[in-house]
């Protein structure tokens, strides 16, 4: 760091000026690295808490969740050694205004000046992670609006060699993609994801929907297979359920494509990872 | 650093983070169907998703620099260098590969490197190219994009702007034009080995051990530095995605230069470290041109505000306002080209 370290307890050569102002500031200063401390090691917790919980799967691709590991073994790290910095530095100064005749050393590695501001903007994460509970994307975080046909962007990759019962909604899609709709009519499905309704929908049709994210949840984009089911008034947006059927070309939102014809439709709990990985 | 940079951006953080607050409640008060407890909620887990992601990156990157800045001096780095001023200008591109600094961590480099006597346009080169042209850019480049146009494009059109950049440099620049003064003393003092400026003297190598504490204590230092550009990035990012309509968005990211003007734009103002700046842009990804996805993610890590905050003290102005101009309108000129003409 090729910082200019600004001497900023000058004070200690003049006596007279001791109680004032800077040893106030000092005060503060400590307390301010300590909390950055704080923060290094709360951050670290947090991350540790959520993969022990399994909430990491909520933000970002499982395949990626390693890295979380490294990031929170580099938090505690960061964290434990500028602990060990700081109470080595406080006992320094201990010791340096108990003997009167002091030599000021402990800027031989200056601090960064902290601000309060800058802790609180560190912070966030933190306070949001705690005091939000955990939830995956859901129905309400689709914005615009979903169809049948965003399945293009997933793109075409093969899926045919997964058994049509074992096929998830991306798959489907996959599958789909390339027009040729007639072929799957009356192709059994067994598919788990949420309930997604607009208001444009046709009656007793909704789409079971998933997040896919190749990434972590910036990424995410909203899939959904359109769903022919007499009772799907009774349906919340957002529940998870298990929705199984075949599949008929029908119309929905004015296009011909396959509808899930539903035969049962049970309510589930959220699957363990929420998202699919492309 | 923090002595040229503190006053005026501790003010635009507070700006950016009043603003931001104010458009979360404006839009959350207006509602947008739904109520504010889940807007709420989708709000922090995009939030939390983009954190969570990059944030193994941003450490990465404070501990390499930590590194850096105990294990690697200066003179090192000048004994490297070929003396061919083309042949040192290519390795200025691609140094960042054996010293992973982002946009901050490359200005206090370049600064003690001119000190050593480095040309200016090599140093010019490696400043811009350096925070995307290294190793965990790349690979948080690949994590978030996997290996494709983004990846490939990202680092060949950063070597392009930054060659050219320092080539320009090269054949128009002289050193007392472009330097500050401060900087300048040792440049044209010549070899450099005099003692102009006490800061510069040589240190002896710290011990291992020692070293490496100190790495971690100036990671944690640099996290202080750093952490907040991502988290208020991380923020703005997150409000958009879930707040602004998907047809608001798709109407400015569609426009083959309306985009790459707005994503330049975010890039400036974000001023997110280049490690982790993948995953912002990501969130953009399905509502903007790929161009213009490119252009955020080649000019972001050359000029923001606070790499111009940094360049302010080793450039003079003139040199600064052509640090930003130049890749502006380069990577302007790149993204408009890949709308128009390579379809994606």
């Amino acid at each position: 760091m090729t910082t200019i370290s600004i001497p900023e307890h000058d004070y200690d050569d003049d006596d007279q000026e001791y109680e004032y102002e800077p040893l106030h500031d000092h005060r503060r200063e400590t307390a301010q690295q300590w909390v950055k401390v704080a923060l290094l090691i709360g951050l670290g917790i947090y991350l540790v808490y959520n993969i022990a919980s399994g909430n990491i799967t909520n933000y970002v691709n499982e395949r990626f969740a390693w890295l979380s590991y490294v990031a929170a073994a580099l938090f505690l790290l960061i964290g434990a050694f500028s602990a060990l910095h700081l109470w080595q530095d406080w006992r320094q100064t201990k010791i340096h205004s108990h003997d009167h005749d002091h030599k000021h050393e402990h800027h031989d590695h200056s601090h960064t000046p902290i601000s309060w501001g800058v802790l609180a903007i560190l912070a966030v994460p933190l306070v949001l992670g705690t005091l939000i509970p955990s939830r995956p994307l859901g129905a309400e975080a689709v914005s615009g609006s979903m169809n049948a046909a965003s399945a293009a962007t997933v793109g075409a990759m093969q899926s045919f060699n997964v058994p049509p019962e074992q096929r998830n909604v991306l798959d489907w899609l996959r599958a789909f993609y390339g027009g040729d709709y007639q072929q799957f009519n009356g192709q059994p499905a067994d598919v788990i994801g949420f309930v997604y309704t607009e208001p444009s929908f046709d009656a007793n049709k909704f789409m079971v929907a998933r997040f896919a994210i190749s990434c972590c949840v910036a990424d995410a984009s909203a899939l959904g297979v359109p769903v022919f089911w007499d009772q799907a008034n009774d349906l919340q947006q957002g529940e998870w359920i298990r929705v199984k059927g075949t599949f008929n070309v029908d119309s929905f939102k004015g296009d011909e494509v396959p509808v899930l014809q539903a035969t049962s439709i049970e309510v589930v709990p959220q699957p363990e990872h929420p998202y699919l990985y492309p | 650093m923090n002595a040229t940079a503190s006053l005026p951006l501790r003010r635009l953080i507070l700006l950016i983070v009043g603003l931001a607050l104010a458009v979360i409640l404006l839009m959350a008060l207006l509602g947008t169907g739904s109520d504010f407890g889940t807007i709420l909620n989708t709000f922090s887990t995009r939030f939390l998703g983009i954190f969570i992601e990059a944030i193994p990156f941003l450490l990465l990157g404070t501990v390499a620099s930590g590194l850096i800045d105990n294990f690697v001096s200066a003179d090192d780095i000048a004994r490297w260098m070929p003396r061919n001023p083309v042949l040192a200008t290519l390795a200025g591109t691609f140094m960042g590969f054996l010293f992973p600094v982002c946009e901050c961590g490359v200005v206090p480099v370049v600064r003690r490197l001119y000190a050593k006597g480095l040309p200016v346009s090599v140093g010019i080169t490696f400043l811009l190219a350096a925070p995307a042209l290294n190793p965990i850019a790349l690979v948080s480049t690949y994590v978030a994009f996997g290996f494709g146009a983004v990846l490939i494009g990202r680092f060949m059109f950063t070597a392009l702007v930054a060659l050219a950049v320092g080539l320009v440099f090269a054949y128009a620049g002289r050193p007392q034009d472009v330097l500050r003064p401060t900087t300048l003393v040792p440049v044209m003092g010549g070899d450099g080995t005099g003692d102009v400026i006490p800061l510069y003297a040589r240190t002896p190598r710290k011990p291992l051990l020692a070293g490496l504490r100190d790495s971690i204590v100036s990671a944690g230092d640099e996290f202080y530095e750093m952490g907040r550009y991502l988290i208020l990035g991380s923020l703005l990012a997150a409000a958009m995605q879930t707040l602004i309509s998907q047809d608001v968005l798709l109407a400015l990211g569609r426009g083959p230069v309306i985009s790459v003007l707005v994503m330049q734009a975010l890039a400036f103002v974000l001023s997110v470290c280049s490690t982790v700046d993948s995953f912002l842009a990501l969130a953009f990804t399905g509502t903007f041109t790929t161009g213009s996805i490119l252009a955020f993610l080649t000019f972001g890590p050359m000029v923001d505000i606070k790499s111009t905050l940094m360049f302010l003290g080793v450039y003079k102005q003139r040199t600064v306002l052509y640090l930003i101009l130049l890749p502006l309108l380069m990577t302007l000129l790149i993204g408009v080209w890949i709308n128009l003409n390579v379809a994606f």
